[in-house]
């Protein structure tokens, strides 16, 4: 089990986004009021900073790039976005915050990054 | 002969069918329809060239008949080409000139295409890779992978030019379709890569014609105040144009005597490489793209027709990707004493044409605009001019010299001649 120390409560006050960097990895400790959550620091649709982008208030937060939602009280996504936010589990402990954290979180790439090389009948193509 | 009365003035010259054309072919909007089909959509256009977009992920916008197109260098330094429209509702892709998909775009993340517009968004290789609430909103009626962009035909050759053509199924490749006429500069702009030096653009309201004209007609060295008091030694007169397939011309070379132009300093040391001392070449494809290889700097001017009457030309400048600083200050300069836009050349030329745009408005009357100059295709022959609109005659199917008609051939080549004499013992002696 590899519970981190992340912070101290006070350096993330009532609705804000703070990013830590906890052995090499950087996470993202949001405050909704009557919690906290821990979570990969861009939004999973299109790579966006959340710390610069993402907005946390009534304990919604919102990627004001395209306005996808996560509801931070039961984590799941809401409104119009489309993947799920992946989250560390965070615990508070006296003044200060853990995450669990034992490798970065990702997410799943869904590019289609085709390797294949251009085909020469392509123009020709039905 | 006296002034004319308007039956004198619109009767035919008394010249051979090809050695005029009628002012329509400039002027008339359904011919210049046609051609954006017939000519601009069938031809290979060099749009840019590869040092435009030096890294990964770098872009350059440009159009063609009408049709924006975007050229971008992918992750695995292959150049490729798309139409510049967003397949959602037809939103232009990327607005900027230029620029890099690295970084993070206002509506997207870095190294992607992203339409500003709805968010659909688009790799380097022109597939699409998200498209917002496809699975809510679309219920898998619409899938991203038959959402890609438009690929167009796209060749990166002679000296990194980025050509492409809109027509998937062109016989041609960039190769077949010069039909030989890059050959003369072939082996100086393939030495080493080369490097843009120079942009500026100019829109003139004239037809595109009328610039290639220019560009393909000699004698109006006279209207260059510089070039007529310096240039004009027996040399000069010794080059030939010469014709290629497709309606392409190149005119040979001669030495330049920059010592006798006033102000201007040799190139003989910072010439092109395969290239004799203060060699001259000139490349014109059809139909509207010019090579210039003049010593130590390549100048290519590409026409973008944007109506009737209307043209953009581009003038771009070449040196060598591994010039010294020093060596680039001196090609800039070389360039800009002649091209620039306050050479001694460029300006000049667009005055001309610029002139002929006014008398040439759509629905003006129509007139005959002569090139019936036969000097045994050396320099001042108007042998490629002519060339030029037997091959929009056969491509149009339009009789030059009067559109209304089907093409029949008209006459290119006349007697042979030699060479005019130079003004050797003049040039010079007047600065």
């Amino acid at each position: 089990m590899s519970w981190k120390k992340v912070c101290a409560v006070a350096e993330v006050p009532e609705n804000a986004l703070e990013k830590f960097e906890i052995d090499g990895i950087e996470i993202i400790i949001a405050n909704y009021g009557s919690g906290f959550r821990a979570f990969p620091p861009r939004c999973p649709h299109m790579e966006e900073p959340l710390c610069d982008s993402g907005v946390l208030f009534d304990g919604m937060l919102t990627c004001t790039k395209h306005l996808w939602q996560w509801d931070m009280a039961t984590g799941e996504r809401t409104g119009i976005a489309e993947k799920e936010l992946l989250f560390y589990d965070v615990k508070q402990e006296g003044e200060d915050i853990y995450a669990h954290v034992e490798q970065a979180l990702v997410y799943e790439d869904d590019d289609d990054d085709e390797e294949e090389e251009d085909d020469d009948d392509f123009f020709n193509a039905d | 002969m006296p002034a004319r009365n308007h039956k004198q003035w619109t009767a035919k010259p008394d010249l051979e069918l090809g050695e005029w054309v009628d002012s329509r072919i400039y002027s008339d909007e359904e011919i210049f329809e046609e051609e954006l089909e017939k000519l601009w959509k069938k031809s290979w256009i060099a749009l840019c060239h590869e040092s435009e977009l030096p890294e990964p992920y770098d872009f350059r916008t440009a159009i063609i008949a009408r049709e924006p197109i975007i050229i971008v260098r992918g992750p695995d330094n292959k150049i490729r080409a798309f139409l510049n429209v967003c397949p959602h509702r037809g939103m232009t892709i990327e607005r900027r000139p230029s620029g890099s998909f690295a970084p993070a775009q206002p509506s997207g993340n870095p190294k992607h295409m992203t339409c500003l517009f709805h968010a659909w968004q688009f790799d380097m290789k022109g597939n699409c890779v998200d498209i917002p609430r496809q699975k809510e909103g679309y219920q898998d009626r619409l899938d991203k992978s038959s959402q890609g962009l438009r690929a167009l035909r796209c060749e990166v050759k002679y000296g990194g030019f980025v050509w492409v053509c809109l027509d998937d199924h062109t016989e041609f490749n960039v190769e077949t379709w010069t039909a030989g006429a890059m050959d003369c500069i072939k082996d100086s702009i393939d030495a080493e890569p080369l490097e843009l030096i120079h942009y500026h653009k100019a829109i003139i309201d004239c037809n595109y014609k009328l610039w290639h004209d220019t560009n393909s007609e000699f004698y109006h060295d006279y209207m260059h105040y510089h070039n007529r008091i310096t240039g004009f030694n027996d040399e000069y007169f010794q080059r030939e144009c010469s014709a290629f397939d497709n309606g392409h011309v190149n005119v040979g070379t001669f030495t330049v005597n920059y010592e006798e132009y006033d102000v201007a300093e040799d190139r003989g040391t910072l010439s092109f490489p395969n290239l004799p001392p203060d060699n001259w070449y000139m490349v014109d494809m059809f139909p509207g793209l010019n090579f210039n290889l003049r010593g130590s700097v390549v100048r290519m001017d590409l026409m973008t027709p944007l109506s009737a009457n209307q043209v953009m030309i581009e003038f771009r400048g070449f040196g060598l990707k591994s010039d010294s600083a020093e060596d680039r200050a001196h090609r800039i300069q070389h360039h800009n004493s002649i091209w620039g836009p306050l050479g001694r050349n460029l300006h000049e030329d667009l005055i001309g044409v610029a002139g002929q745009g006014v008398t040439m408005t759509p629905k003006s009357e129509p007139r005959r605009i002569l090139h019936g100059r036969h000097e045994g295709a050396y320099i001042h022959d108007e042998i490629g001019m002519r060339h030029f609109y037997e091959t929009w005659g056969k491509k149009m199917d339009r009789l030059p010299s009067d559109p209304e008609q089907k093409y029949r051939p008209g006459k290119v080549v006349g007697p042979e001649m030699p060479p005019a004499k130079g003004l050797s013992t003049f040039a010079g002696k007047v600065a």
